[in-house]
């Protein structure tokens, strides 16, 4: 009996083309979606309840609120070099984007997306850092597959994103269907508790204060390019 | 999930009565039942079984608490970290490095923890394993960087860092040094050099005697240093771990002795974590060691 190939093999194409089409964030991550349903649709279906269980439970909507301080972090980005909130907001506000990982296909849309974006707004003094659970070497594989000039910063057992209210877990369904199709975070994370953020992206100033929120259990969908840039260039 | 949902719930995996739960947590009793419904619905499952005052956990609750407990530790020290920043509040970190481990692969990362901590003093201890255990206990250390410790306490919580082959090492001018790999055979007329402070010495030593190339009469030498320079004076031969750092000496695979030693990283379970620890910790547990030796399953990613 031959082993058929895993999904995430399969999908490697249809993430290509959908990371390279001509359209905004979000629908180049619902034609990743789209397409995973037409592909596989009990994947599609484990992904629904997944997001259902944890919308119906209000999965993330105690992390810090617009207004409100961003709490300090110190985490290591894909170099080791230690990053400091302050340190990021020194040079001007910043958009700290949470991304379940390098092996996930939705965030690897969105950290190229990120990378795009962050070229169009260096140069206004606004920024952007993403934060993984993933260790180093994968935060440094995530961050060089999109060119993305900004640091991807390890969290480890998802602390900062917990401490947040952002750490969900996978649950035992998708768990075994994401094993199934060749996506296993453990590795990466150096931890097997299956635990990942809830993506999410905050809009910083200068003086720490949330300026605008996404987040969203339902992973397919993120914050808009044009609503993070707008955000970015009203914050002082 | 939320900080409290979990603290709750930890408790109840401790007393298995959530009347004593409530009291340990502050809170009132139906507030804590609340919010471990909530936690169940989040998790897909039942975390609990109730049997009038005493609680079980089920096996979800079971396997879910560990992870919870290290997720909620990582997230206390989140918090620490976040409060110690807006007060500029840098408590010292005493690291104890066992004697065992070449300090080297460390010393960037204590560079750069001690850059983004202005005002950090560090105390690094050297010392057997079983003095780090004792200091960790004794909290006269928070963190520990060693080989596997044997009879290791309970409370102690193990993040394995990196693991590394042993392999045999020889002088520049020793008749061994062409060799890449060579086997047990060969070694037969040497003279084995043992490092009595390396926690893997009983195992390897016995792996050696096994095969008939080390004998009771083996020299001996308590430190890494020390066995390095009596092997350089072609005193004898060693076996050492891989991230050994040495110059001036040959490191050659011995085929036949496939043992390897994981270099972890201690910490005391449940304790609070300082803002220099929970940040070495991460550094620790984030960075990139394959440089040193992967563990196998990770050589094919990335």
């Amino acid at each position: 009996m031959t082993e058929e190939p895993k999904l995430g093999v399969i999908l490697e194409d249809l993430f290509i083309r959908c990371r390279g089409l001509d359209a905004p964030l979000a629908d180049r991550l619902q034609a990743f979606a789209d397409g995973l349903r037409r592909l596989r649709p009990d994947f599609g279906a484990a992904v629904d309840a997944m997001v259902s269980r944890l919308a119906a439970s209000n999965a993330g909507s105690a992390a810090p609120k617009v207004g409100e301080p961003m709490p300090g972090f110190l985490l290591p980005d894909e170099t080791g070099r230690v990053i400091h909130l302050d340190d990021l907001l020194r040079d001007g506000p910043v958009a700290i984007a949470f991304n379940r990982g390098h092996w996930c296909p939705y965030c690897r849309i969105n950290i190229d997306a990120l990378a795009r974006a962050e070229e169009e707004i260096a140069a206004e003094r606004r920024h952007i850092a993403a934060v993984v659970p993933d260790r180093r070497r994968f935060a440094m594989w995530l961050k060089s597959e999109a060119k993305a000039p900004f640091p991807v910063l390890t969290d480890i057992d998802n602390g900062y994103a917990m401490s947040l209210g952002l750490a969900i877990f996978v649950g035992e369904e998708m768990k075994r269907t994401m094993v199934r199709s060749g996506w296993d975070p453990s590795v990466s994370q150096g931890t097997d508790d299956w635990l990942l953020p809830v993506p999410a992206t905050f809009v910083v100033g200068t003086d720490g204060v949330i300026q605008a929120r996404f987040v969203d259990p339902d992973y397919r969908l993120r914050m808009a390019i044009e609503d993070m840039l707008a955000a970015l260039r009203s914050a002082k | 999930m939320e900080m409290h949902q979990i603290r709750y719930f930890l408790a109840v995996g401790e007393t298995l009565n959530l009347t004593k739960a409530a009291e340990r947590c502050n809170v009132a009793q139906p507030s804590l039942t609340r919010a471990i419904k909530a936690l169940e619905a989040e998790l897909g499952g039942e975390l609990l079984r109730r049997e009038r005052s005493l609680s079980h956990l089920t096996e979800l609750g079971q396997r879910m608490l560990p992870m919870l407990r290290q997720c909620y530790e990582a997230a206390a020290s989140a918090k620490t970290v976040a409060a110690s920043i807006s007060t500029g509040d840098i408590a010292p970190l005493t690291v104890a490095v066992s004697r065992a481990v070449a300090l080297s692969p460390f010393a960037p990362m204590l560079r750069e923890l001690s850059r983004a901590l202005p005002g950090l003093q560090l105390k690094l201890r050297r010392g057997s394993s079983d003095e780090a255990v004792e200091s960790l206990k004794a909290g006269s250390v928070e963190i520990a960087i060693a080989g596997p410790l044997a009879g290791a306490w309970s409370r102690l919580d193990a993040f394995p860092l990196f693991e590394e082959p042993f392999d045999l090492v020889v002088s520049e001018t020793h008749r061994l040094a062409a060799h890449d790999t060579i086997g047990f055979k060969e070694l037969a007329s040497e003279t084995l050099l043992v490092n009595t402070g390396c926690e893997m010495a009983e195992q390897l030593s016995a792996r050696l005697a096994a095969n008939g190339i080390l004998d009771d009469a083996a020299h001996q030498a308590a430190t890494q240093e020390d066995l390095l320079t009596l092997v350089k004076a072609n005193v004898g031969v060693a076996v050492i771990p891989a991230g050994v750092e040495m110059s001036g000496l040959r490191r050659i695979k011995l085929r036949e002795l496939n043992l390897a030693r994981v270099v972890s990283a201690y910490v005391v379970a449940g304790r609070r974590r300082s803002v220099a620890c929970a940040t070495l910790l991460n550094m620790l547990r984030s960075a990139d060691w394959s440089y040193v030796a992967a563990p196998e399953h990770e050589r094919s990613v990335g």
